[in-house]
């Protein structure tokens, strides 16, 4: 019998999320987009959500911040850590999801954002993985299931309203 | 209780997860594909079992684990939200970039008239 060689595929039913899209502008403008913060508040939140605060330590271990507000006022905000940056070609980020106030999230996801050169245009490429989950949140987390049924539900609304 | 994604999270229980996918297997066939000792393999089924993604099935004096895949159709159905997210969030961006480098070619095309002129 062949010795199945260690991978981290299990690419059967936890398939990456994999997004592609052209913009028809340079690239370095669409990098620009991506990361410097003013640019960042203009397009990541909703239609009808503000972006009031936003921080970008681009380089490898730094951190970022967006903070958006929904038009009740609400705060949603997305935290993550920068992983890989080359400049305008590759951004490696993960960023957490359902974060708790100590910074605990149940879920973070591995996102590789490539920008490619592509007919005068930028291609870019977006592939996010569900990479882990701290361990001691199973623990910390009694009903996870439930909770996590009521974060989708949550998210579900949320997309609802863009 | 054990998330899909907290089990998920390990490579090893990924790989076992794979070997199941092919079909029910024993601990013994485990340790032997994967390399890892039988208290090794013993505790990652633990974890896959309390997860929900794994069961037995005795069969004699056989313990076969096999393969549950209902934990992770959640798991896909947060993965399609999560594109459909990104989808819109790219259209914003696209709608944006227009304008961006729209404005910037202005720009540039001002800065050029006064050079002419």
């Amino acid at each position: 019998m062949v010795t199945k060689k260690q991978s981290d595929s299990y690419a059967g039913e936890q398939k990456p999320v994999v997004i592609t899209r052209v913009f028809n502008v340079p690239r370095e403008l669409v990098f620009k987009a991506w990361v410097e913060p003013e640019h960042i508040a203009k397009w990541w939140g909703p239609h009808h959500f503000t972006v009031p605060h936003c921080e970008m330590d681009l380089r490898p271990g730094g951190t970022f911040l967006i903070q958006m507000q929904g038009p009740d006022g609400q705060l949603y905000p997305t935290t993550g850590t920068i992983h890989e940056v080359v400049v305008p070609e590759k951004l490696v980020i993960t960023s957490k999801a359902f974060e708790d106030e100590d910074g605990n999230a149940p879920l973070v996801v591995l996102n590789t954002v490539t920008f490619e050169e592509h007919e005068g245009g930028t291609k870019l490429t977006l592939k996010a993985e569900v990479v882990k989950a701290a361990p001691e949140m199973a623990g910390a987390l009694a009903g996870m299931e439930q909770g996590w049924s009521e974060s989708l539900e949550k998210l579900a609304d949320y997309i609802g309203q863009l | 209780m054990v998330s899909t994604f907290d089990a998920l999270a390990d490579p090893t229980r990924r790989q076992i997860l794979d070997l199941l996918r092919e079909r029910p297997r024993m601990v013994g066939e485990l340790v032997e594909q994967l390399g890892v000792s039988q208290p090794g393999v013993s505790k990652h089924l633990r974890v896959l079992r309390e997860a929900g993604l794994v069961v037995v099935r005795k069969d004699a004096q056989r313990r076969w684990y096999e393969l549950q895949t209902e934990p992770l159709q959640e798991l896909d159905a947060w993965l399609d939200s999560y594109r459909h997210l990104w989808e819109a969030r790219l259209d914003r961006l696209d709608d944006y970039l227009r304008e961006l480098h729209g404005s910037e070619m202005d720009k540039e095309e001002e800065d050029g008239n006064e050079e002419a002129i």
